[in-house]
């Protein structure tokens, strides 16, 4: 096997491996920074010098593709066993290269400036954080459904981990609660699982696709449909769309700045890697395309108007990236090639931008210790520069040229034309004006109305590294909203051979 | 009346599920709720083990001397069993989590009531 080829599975199993070896150090600060460093640096680097490929865990690769099944009797050559993939396989193309490199970068950025703004890093955290980046990029490499339900698991307890380290007010209770629905949803998601296991005797994604379009079994079965049931529920969790929207924004306004910009990335991310599945394995199904179009269209809407009333600003910031989860969502219900795309698009660009948008608020906290933006204000004369960065990632966020989240949304909107829905188009638009508006009332509340007397500013300087993260975020921003081809090029393939 | 046992697994399972979201949603005592979602994961587990389950079958292990006819026809389909445990560990795994919290939450609030805890 060739090194980059080999750099495939080594995307999930070096964080793994650093992230339990930084928790047995979690007293010794100095091996902590070093190995943390590193395994940062590794994580956008390792994407960029794969080669596209498939890895088969194990070196099972199906029997088409090894040499002694020339041997093989036609009982097994002549049938669908001689394709199927009897091993864990994971697929890295373009698509997943980009996701998994800005999943780094969100990363990267969390792990220094966690690093940096705290005195004492605890490897502990930078432990669950690692935990989680691989086990979303494992999602997004996974051709194998329980696979991914595991990853999936185990980003559930990293997410619940990052919460619970936080030592915000409630966080316990928050934590609590996600995990008591997750204990509902995940027994489901995996009841979907086993309907698909028994229906097709298979958890590999392609061979499930295969069985379902060559007629091997019966794709109008009913228990394929409660299959498809049962697995959105489980990724209606996992994303945080509705009905579990407000737990999911209570996780992220309960965990500290680096982390829900973390949390975020991984919700778009499972969100991506989960709804590709769909549309892979059920996409015959009208209903799958109705009911995706419907709960996104849910989400946009009940996410942004629910920002609104919000006085504390991460729980707003956690409220709107639910509602832009909408956007993506609808780009996956619309169905078709350029649909898909602009939702890809969409989870690339919301990544990066709430990331910036809770990083950017983080600078509040870090000053202030105060979420709630009623106690707030005048805090452009304390923290400029940052203040900038909060209103260019805010309009951005409300998809304003010449940023990112324009082109994705324009994108969507023509997608929604030609599929003959004018009206999702026109919601579109009318939530990012909402989004712009609600983001402007909390950026007057906070930077520019006078400052409340009783409010205390610490004197201590934002850490440049902080600043350094907004900045390169927001040249990611500009670069892909000047150049959109630099990210649709790689996406369209993905969305192509789904549809 | 002899019930098949595949069916009775999967009856079992469907029992366990049910009662497992019952008990999740409408118990006040956070240990309990714990173990009623304990319930949902085993039915999901229950259930996915059945799917393997072949009447007169053999374990999935090919041992010397055995005839291939006898093996290919008998034997049951080992997958879900490997797939369950895994599910286990997690199932198991979550739970210690969730143990734990209740842990630190009784201690702050002194009491183990989901409505006073968390609220309605």
């Amino acid at each position: 096997m060739s090194l980059p080829n080999l750099l495939i599975p080594l995307m999930v199993i070096i964080p793994i491996t650093c992230a339990l070896f930084l928790n047995l150090l979690h007293e010794r600060i100095r091996t902590v920074k070093v190995i943390s460093i590193v395994v940062a640096f590794a994580l956008p680097i390792i994407p960029l010098f794969a080669n596209y490929g498939t890895h088969y865990f194990g070196g099972y690769a199906p029997l088409i593709q090894n040499p002694i099944s020339a041997d093989l009797p036609t009982l097994i050559t002549g049938t669908a066993l001689y394709i199927f993939h009897p091993a864990i396989t994971y697929v890295y193309g373009s698509a997943q290269k980009l996701m998994i490199f800005i999943l780094g970068i969100v990363g990267l950025f969390a792990i220094f400036i966690s690093l940096y703004e705290v005195k004492k890093p605890s490897g502990v955290y930078i432990y669950l954080m690692l935990m989680g980046i691989a086990s979303i990029t494992a999602m997004l490499l996974s051709d194998d459904i329980f696979n991914l339900y595991v990853f999936f698991e185990i980003a559930a307890l990293a997410q619940v981990g990052i919460v619970l380290v936080s030592k915000i007010k409630n966080n316990y209770e928050t934590a609590l609660k996600y995990m008591i629905l997750g204990g509902i949803a995940s027994p489901i998601l995996l009841l979907g699982i086993a309907l698909l296991l028994g229906v097709t005797g298979n958890v590999n994604i392609t061979d499930i696709v295969y069985s379902i379009r060559n007629g091997l079994i019966n794709p109008q079965s009913p228990v394929l449909l409660m299959a498809c049931s049962l697995i959105i529920f489980g990724w209606l969790y996992g994303t945080g769309l509705p009905p579990f929207h407000v737990i999911k924004s209570a996780m992220y306004s309960k965990a500290l700045p680096t982390g829900a910009a973390l949390l975020q990335a991984f919700s778009v991310f499972s969100l991506v890697a989960f709804g590709v599945i769909i549309i892979r394995i059920f996409s015959y199904i009208p209903f799958t395309h109705v009911f995706l179009l419907a709960i996104s269209l849910i989400a946009m809407v009940l996410g942004i108007t629910m920002a609104i009333t919000q006085t504390d600003f991460k729980r707003l910031i956690a409220f709107l990236a639910v509602g832009e989860l909408g956007y993506i969502g609808a780009g996956f219900g619309l169905g078709t090639v350029f649909g898909i795309t602009a939702g890809l698009f969409q989870a690339v660009n919301e990544s990066i931008i709430t990331a910036l948008l809770f990083i950017g608020f983080g600078t509040i906290m870090y000053k202030t210790k105060e979420t709630d933006m009623q106690k707030l204000g005048g805090m452009l004369v304390a923290t400029p520069k940052s203040a900038l960065f909060v209103l260019l990632a805010g309009i951005a966020l409300a998809g304003v040229p010449p940023f990112n989240a324009f082109q994705s949304k324009l994108m969507l909107v023509q997608a929604s034309l030609n599929s003959g829905l004018p009206e999702i188009a026109i919601i579109m638009v009318l939530m990012s004006i909402v989004t712009f508006m609600t983001f402007m009332r909390a950026f007057h509340t906070i930077y520019l109305r006078p400052k409340p007397v009783d409010l205390e500013i610490k004197n201590e300087k934002i850490p440049k590294i902080t600043l350094v993260a907004m900045v390169i975020f927001l040249a990611i921003c500009l670069l892909l909203g000047l150049y959109p081809h630099l990210a649709t090029n790689f996406l369209q393939g993905l969305a192509m051979s789904i549809t | 009346m002899i019930i098949d046992t595949q069916l009775a697994a999967l009856f079992t399972a469907g029992a366990l599920i049910v009662i497992g979201i019952f008990g999740a949603l409408f118990l006040d005592n956070l240990i309990k709720k714990v173990i009623a979602l304990a319930f949902i994961g085993d039915g999901a587990n229950l259930f996915l083990v059945s799917l393997g389950y072949k009447a007169g079958g053999i374990v999935y292990i090919f041992l010397p001397g055995m005839a291939m006819s006898n093996f290919s026809q008998n034997a049951s389909y080992p997958l879900p069993y490997a797939l369950v445990l895994t599910s286990i560990v997690i199932g198991a795994s979550t739970m210690a989590v969730m143990l734990g919290i209740i842990i630190i939450l009784n201690k702050k609030y002194g009491s183990i009531s989901a409505s006073k805890i968390l609220g309605e």
